[in-house]
């Protein structure tokens, strides 16, 4: 090794010592096609460089014995001796076995070296169309990696799942990292600025990560620039969206003969609710680069309306990329900034539900109140409403009065710094800090009915505020030494990781305004609350500053060309976890063998790999190790502090332990992976009952199990002809909860309100599957207009009252599973002359969701004929008493045509200034197959819980999905026409 | 050459930076993590003002907890009422079907899992625990020591009054085995013995070794709430431990009528303001709601009732900073949000039982007082509407205003949805967001005088020893006195007076009348007197807790 160190130093000696007459060199640099624009021409060891021209063309100044490098992405690089020559002709040859590289933790490796399951997905590939989040880009995209988004709020973020449930606590959802910022945001990447994804699916890859890789790890690389000249490029999006599919209710007609109560007009509320939203974006970017020093910038404009009547955002995005070199190109700084600003338009989820079951024949505005004598009107703003029923409200009223927005700003930069200490040797430093700053805002005015106070005599119209702050800070530095000889390569990193984040926020809310003659949220002062101050409302909260330190180390190890051995282990703690129980080690291991090296098959190639990595996940409360007090007035007294949660000092790592089997294979036409995984979640992190009588509380966050996930990936590619290429990839796996703190079980996920508390429909039990919907089994009405249940455990008595769900003569059954169990996304690339049609269809089967819109609103209760009915295909006309069964468990499965882009590329004069461009067309959610009767038959991986008037009652469930509530957004049909042009 | 060095050197200055950054101490900053008092800390909120009943000690934290469930829904006080033959919780339709557990609770069906037993449970623990960590301050009083055993007895007491065998747990994180219902009833009694100073209640009961006082702050135990506990608990000892002790309970209530501060309601002792006035009576004619004043009976129950006379010991409450008593929300029916301007609308569940409701004579007091019945009006007197019923006219116009009717037509599952009486005993006031301010009686004179008598009868095996305190009673309610009386009719009188006080289920079980048949419900077994242990409860202990019987 030391024979080899001194060797390459000398050689760097050598070329740095060789000095002789400087003399110009010109040229051309062309391939099998032609010139060759923008090809690098490098003096080899220096920072002397130029680039060709359109034409090929380079001219440069050599001394004698200079070596000439000519590169070019895509071709072989090729070197030339200067002894002499004046002109240089260079024809690089494409590089047919062209190495991809794909980015792994704290480095890249060669992709054939890969030993774990990754997935590289690069911009070709992402999802056409308006992309209002990054993670959209990658939907249906990776076997395993689930991505869903209800409904399609433009405002709301995806679900996303790799592997299923890795985790029933805090990180449900993988690890991002981008441009080698762990722990980064998605929201402040525009799709626009994104080069490539790589996806990490299984442990032995993300172990590097530690305790944040347990749900997979997520590395998105943006784009940079490239030497040469400044190049722009313009993408442009305008789009139209309206409503695909909506709930079956009653029209007017219907609800009169079904015996609902006339009140004289026919108002379609869905259709008053929504319209046709008209959205655009815009990104231009300029990118280039001079001396030693390429960058790129760009800014992107998203206005982006919702089909739900004041919904939408506006953003801006700004990045700037730069990349420089220094020190005879042994020093690389990296500097990347971005800022987003979005401004949101939330509007009221509740809009959604009152459009669904408020009275079809009610107006939307009356003059008089006729249910109200006394009032016109005008006190409520003009809107109809029908006072006194609970929880229905004019849906046109919200989402017109309501102003429920937001401001979001998100700043984030890095800075990476690396130093080749010798050939070998490099060491790189990175600094990044990222701040989100939230600023929501809600107005009710004085004449809104809900949440308004609208007639009341006093009182009327309340603004609330929220603000919080989100900081996170990483500093890393790690080295990394590469060893190459006699087909024997070693690469060993070692590395620190210091990562930090605290949250804080504040909120008042205030009400009493004088009229409605303005947003009083904008002159709070003229609040009568402020003469009473009981009714004010005010919080402030400033988390812990939450620390991770880890210490990693990696050694990636090549053997015979043909072998491949990573290895890592990370040593972790965190602030989170109990005294004692902060540390956790991470260790991974993963071999891969080309076997057709060894036993000559008929693939082109063939490699199998086996990997094994252990990574944790942190719970997302904080200070859960250590008893925290609230204040409480003591009516009258004194002030005092009560215990306000229960401690658990022990509070351990959950830590996750996976293993890999992958297949990659290709042969002529046809491509593809296969991964077998097996994992196991020990000690995860859940709030769970404990003994109250002990702890004073009877919830307590506690390891409190295990669960065991099995599942199968495959991708295939195959070349159908030289204008078509079609790929597609499924994936299935199956969860079990194998221990449970709690051995009887639990069942969880609670109906709501009205008249369906204490309706839990979820089952947690131990040794069975996650995401059972636990329901009696519907059978038929009987003549009193009730549900007649089966019999299920046959023993001649039914127990199906809700609190019995877990008797032992309880008659109770899996009614469906909120997972699905096969996954599907297949995409089609077709060209033909200036043509292009990209088609990607994605699928879902074997999950079922409780469609609650029917669990409510579908049986035909006499006494709630002003509510309009649910009236799906699936709807029993008889049945007139809503409680919970199989009846509104739904099967989900579906098929659809996802995205479907037609383009066209012009073709340019080789003088124009425009270098191309193309229009497309672009249809998202183009056709729908499924017999699903609510508004998406897409699995709801997490259950956000009911919703009534006063707000969300409870959210977040990961063990509870499947259930489809009554908040989720209307599903939109988009039409694009795109247009882009690159200078 | 230099700037290698220089670089070299910075990087590994930075390196020993944060190589020496290894610290993971969490610092929570916006919590307390431990106990304090803070004394001099008052509130003041206009019409509920609590400041006359301040108290500066160490031990507010344990007593603000008795707010859980003590007068809200889904926890002890929803137990107590609609497994008695009070009210019922109806399926209105599509509303308030709730997985069946208010209609199992009425018809004694319930059952291991049942939501509100399982937060009564958990509630009564919580409250207990907080005792028990107040406990273990240092540096309490005497005085402040025996309150919260006190205190912690009474919470024991709701336990073993519900579940019968529980844990009696007395330090913070420990486990006890479950002890009988006889071993928690010698604990709850020992306790506040010890508390007052004496060995055993008699005639002629010297308190004057008590470490409590007599200090007249409701929200406090002093040795009057001991005391009228202790009544209680020897009026239902035979329940309890098959042992009667009515003597004792009628001594220990007597000697709080003879030796306490305290007063009957009377219209000249008790007068406040009524917060629930409307600005236009229109047709209303209920005074409860028109009147400028709620005089006597209705006032020690109205939001202002913090410094009644007849009050021994309540639970503060209040709209701003003392939650968890909301029983505007849970008993009207939507439309009534317009007669009080609340800031919600309520949920229409509660519905006081048709035989219930009759029992009352017309010209009680306590009928107008304690119900709303009839056509409800808008804080601007019009007549209110039930805009959600089915009734309409010929036209197809609405025609059915809001009229809460005594007669309920069944509990399932199209309860009407304006029938049952609703109750109106802690009145509202206008404007009441979601929490009340009304002060919740734990004992009150009026109990007193009707545990002596029934002390005193049930010792001698004469009813008519009952007649002199229960007349007390009637005649402050303005009825005839009775001459004479039998079980029967003294079950009656209590239920007229501790409506909607959490002391019906009680009753019932003494008088062995909670298996009967009654509204909507059938005769029920005799195990159901005892409710069943919550399976979460059996579950998270381990198996150191065993089922009732018949469970």
């Amino acid at each position: 090794m030391k024979k080899l160190l001194s060797f390459n130093l000398s050689l760097i000696m050598l070329l740095l010592s060789v000095s002789a007459l400087a003399q110009s060199i010109t040229g051309v640099v062309s391939s099998e096609d032609g010139p060759l624009p923008g090809a690098t021409v490098q003096i080899k060891g220096t920072n002397t460089g130029t680039s060709t021209d359109f034409d090929g063309n380079f001219s440069i100044s050599a001394d004698d014995g200079d070596v000439l490098v000519f590169s070019f992405v895509g071709f072989t690089t090729q070197e030339i001796t200067v002894s002499g020559q004046d002109q240089i002709t260079v024809s690089l040859a494409a590089d047919n076995e062209l190495e991809e590289v794909v980015v792994t933790g704290y480095g890249t490796q060669n992709e054939k070296e890969i030993t774990s399951a990754v997935v590289q997905v690069t911009a070709e590939e992402f999802n056409k169309g308006p992309i209002n989040q990054a993670s959209q880009l990658l939907q249906g995209k990776v076997a395993g990696l689930s991505i869903y988004n209800k409904g399609g709020n433009p405002n709301s973020t995806s679900v996303i799942r790799l592997r299923g449930l890795s985790t029933v606590g805090a990180n449900v959802s993988p690890l991002v990292v981008v441009d080698g910022v762990v722990g980064a945001s998605l929201d402040n990447v525009d799709p626009n600025d994104i080069e490539s994804i790589n996806v990490l699916k299984d442990g032995s890859a993300a172990a590097i990560y530690g305790s944040r890789g347990s749900s997979g790890v997520i590395i998105v690389t943006t784009k940079g620039g490239e030497s040469g000249e400044l190049s722009l490029s313009y993408n442009g999006q305008l789009s139209s969206s309206s409503i695909l599919n909506r709930i079956d209710i009653m029209d007017r007609e219907e609800f009169i003969n079904a015996g609902g109560s006339d009140l004289g007009a026919d108002t379609d509320w869905t259709e008053a609710v929504t319209r046709n939203a008209i959205s655009q974006i815009h990104n231009i970017a300029a990118s280039g680069g001079f001396n030693n020093t390429t960058f790129r910038i760009s800014a992107n404009i998203r206005e982006k309306e919702g089909i739900v009547i004041n919904t939408g955002f506006e953003q801006f995005n700004t990045r700037a990329n730069i990349s420089t070199r220094a020190l005879k190109d042994k020093l690389k700084v990296d500097f990347n900034a971005s800022f987003t600003q979005r401004q949101s338009s939330f509007g009221n989820d509740l809009v959604l539900k009152y459009a669904t079951l408020f009275n079809p024949t009610a107006p939307v505005y009356t003059t008089g109140s006729p249910f109200f004598p006394g009032n016109s009107g005008d006190v409520i703003g003009g809107y109809f409403e029908t006072f006194g029923l609970f929880d229905s409200f004019n849906p046109v009223s919200i989402a017109e009065q309501h102003e429920q927005t937001g401001e979001k700003m998100e700043l984030n930069y890095n800075l990476s710094m690396s130093y080749d200490i010798t050939d070998n040797l490099d060491i790189q430093f990175r600094a990044a800090r990222q701040t989100s700053k939230n600023n929501n805002r809600n107005y009710i005015p004085g004449t809104a009915l809900l949440g308004g106070n609208a007639l009341s005599p006093t009182r009327r119209g309340l603004a609330d505020f929220d603000d919080n702050r989100f900081e996170f800070s990483l500093y890393e530095i790690f080295a990394t030494y590469n060893l190459n000889s006699n087909g024997f390569n070693m690469n060993i990193t070692g590395g620190y990781s210091y990562q930090e984040d605290n949250f804080r926020q504040r909120s008042f809310g205030l009400g009493d305004f004088p009229d409605n003659s303005m947003d009083f949220s904008y002159n709070i002062d003229a609040s009568q609350d402020l003469n009473n101050a009981g009714f004010i409302t005010a919080n402030s909260y400033r988390g812990p500053n939450n620390k991770i330190i880890a210490f990693f180390g990696r050694a990636n190890v090549v053997i015979d060309d043909a072998i491949y051995v990573n290895a890592s282990v990370r040593q972790e703690g965190s602030t989170k976890l109990g005294e004692g129980n902060k540390w956790g080690t991470f260790p991974a291991f993963g071999i891969g063998a080309d076997l057709n090296k060894y036993f000559g098959t008929d693939f082109d190639q063939l490699k199998i790999r086996v990997g094994y990595g252990e990574t944790g996940s942190l719970p997302g409360p904080t200070g859960l190790s250590q008893i925290v007090y609230n204040f409480a007035y003591d009516s009258g007294g004194s002030g005092n502090t009560s215990q306000a949660r229960a401690a658990n000092p022990d509070l351990k790592w959950e830590s996750k332990a996976e293993t890999n089997l992958g297949i990659d294979f290709s042969s002529g036409k046809f491509n593809g992976a296969l991964d077998l995984y097996t994992r196991d979640i020990n000690d995860f992190i859940l709030e769970t009952r404990v003994d109250v009588a002990t702890y004073g509380f009877d919830r307590r966050f506690e390891n409190s199990g295990k669960i065991n996930t099995q599942g199968l990936e495959l991708n295939l590619g195959y070349e159908v002809s030289d204008n078509y290429q079609t790929n597609i990839n499924l994936s299935t796996y199956k969860t079990t909860l194998e221990e449970y703190v709690l051995e009887n079980g639990d069942i969880t996920a609670n109906l709501g309100s009205p008249g369906q508390n204490a309706t839990d429909m979820v089952l947690i039990r131990p040794g069975e599957a996650i995401g059972q919907i636990w329901a009696p089994r519907f059978e038929s009405v009987n003549a009193d207009g009730s549900p007649q249940f089966a019999d299920i455990n046959g023993d001649g008595t039914l127990t199906t009252s809700q609190d019995k769900w877990n008797d032992e003569d309880a008659d109770f059954e899996a009614a469906g599973n909120g997972i699905p169990t096969l996954e599907m996304g297949w995409s089609n690339n077709l060209s033909f002359g200036n043509w292009s049609v990209n088609a990607f269809f994605r699928a879902a089967f074997g999950h079922s969701l409780v469609n609650t819109f029917r669990a409510f609103y579908e049986p035909r209760l006499a006494s709630q004929s002003s509510y309009n009915f649910v009236n799906t295909s699936l709807a029993e006309p008889n049945l007139t008493v809503a409680q919970f069964s199989s009846l509104y468990v739904e099967k989900a499965d579906f098929f659809k045509l996802d995205n479907l882009t037609v383009a066209y590329n012009f073709d340019m004069n080789e003088d124009s200034f425009i270098q191309s461009a193309q229009l497309s067309a672009n249809v998202q959610n183009a056709f729908v197959f499924t017999n699903y009767t609510g508004i998406d038959p897409e699995p709801a991986l997490v259950d956000g819980g009911n919703i009534v008037a006063s707000g969300p009652v409870s959210g977040g469930n990961v063990l509870a999905p499947g259930i489809d509530r009554r908040t989720n957004y209307f599903t939109a049909r988009t039409i694009t026409l795109g247009l882009n042009i690159n200078f | 050459m230099k700037n290698f060095k220089k670089s070299i050197y910075g990087l590994v200055s930075i390196f020993a930076i944060v190589i020496a950054c290894t610290d993971l101490e969490e610092e929570l900053v916006s919590d307390f993590t431990e106990g304090t008092t803070i004394p001099g800390v008052t509130i003041d909120i206009a019409a509920t003002d609590g400041s006359s009943q301040a108290v500066q000690d160490q031990i507010g934290a344990a007593f603000e907890k008795l707010r859980g469930g003590t007068a809200g829904h889904n926890n002890y006080w929803s137990v107590q009422s609609v497994s008695s033959d009070e009210m019922q919780v109806g399926q209105k339709g599509g509303d308030w079907y709730d997985g069946g557990i208010w209609l199992d609770m009425h018809r004694h069906e319930y059952t291991a899992a049942s939501e509100p037993l399982t937060n009564t449970w958990n509630t009564a623990y919580n409250s207990i625990s907080e005792v028990n960590l107040t406990l273990a301050k240092t540096g309490l009083s005497a005085n402040e020591i025996a309150q919260l055993k006190v205190l912690r007895a009474f919470l024991y007491w709701r336990l073993m009054d519900l579940f019968g065998n529980v844990k009696v747990v007395t330090a913070v994180g420990q486990d006890a085995p479950q002890s009988s219902r006889v071993e928690m009833f010698n604990f709850i009694e020992s306790e506040i013995l010890s508390a007052l100073g004496i060995t055993a209640v008699s005639a002629s009961t010297d308190l004057t070794n008590s470490d409590l006082n007599t200090s007249s702050k409701k929200y406090r135990i002093n040795q009057y709430a001991a005391m009228g506990l202790l009544s209680r608990i020897y009026l239902n000892a035979e329940v309890y431990t098959g042992t009667a002790r009515y003597q004792e309970a009628a001594d220990a209530a007597s000697w709080v009528i003879d030796n306490g501060p305290y007063e009957l309601t009377t219209k000249s002792n008790s007068v406040v303001k009524n917060l629930a006035k409307v600005a236009n009576p229109g047709d209303n004619t209920n005074p409860m709601l028109i009147n400028d004043e709620l005089v006597g009976y209705p006032a020690m129950f109205a939001p202002n009732n913090q410094d009644n006379v007849e009050l021994i010991w309540t639970v503060p409450f209040d709209g701003t900073n003392g939650s968890g008593m909301n029983f505007h929300m849970m008993g009207l029916h939507q439309p009534s949000q317009f007669t009080f301007n609340f800031d919600s609308q309520p949920w229409n569940g509660y519905q006081t039982l048709t035989a219930f409701y009759n029992a009352y004579e017309n010209g009680d007091v306590r009928k107008q007082s304690n119900f709303l019945v009839g056509q409800q009006y808008s804080y601007a007197g019009l007549p209110l509407n039930d805009w959600a019923a089915d009734d309409f006219d010929a036209s197809g116009q609405k025609s059915l205003g809001l009229s809460y009717t005594p007669e309920i037509n069944q509990l399932a599952p199209d309860s009407e949805r304006q029938s049952g009486a609703r109750m109106y005993k802690f009145s509202h006031a206008q404007f009441e967001r979601n929490e009340k301010s009304n002060d919740f009686p734990i004992i009150r004179l009026s109990e007193m005088y009707m545990n002596r008598a029934e002390g005193l009868a049930r010792a001698a095996g004469d009813w008519s020893l009952a007649i002199p305190d229960t007349n007390v009673i009637r005649k402050r309610a303005e009825v005839g006195e009775y001459t004479s009386i039998d079980a029967d009719e003294f079950l009656a009188e209590r239920g007229r007076e501790f409506y909607q006080e959490s002391l019906r289920r009680i009753d019932l079980i003494r008088f062995g009348k909670y298996g009967e048949a009654w509204q909507f419900k059938s005769a029920s077994p005799d195990y159901k007197k005892l409710m069943p242990i919550p399976t979460d409860a059996i579950t998270a202990s381990n198996g150191t807790l065993t089922q009732n019987s018949g469970y």
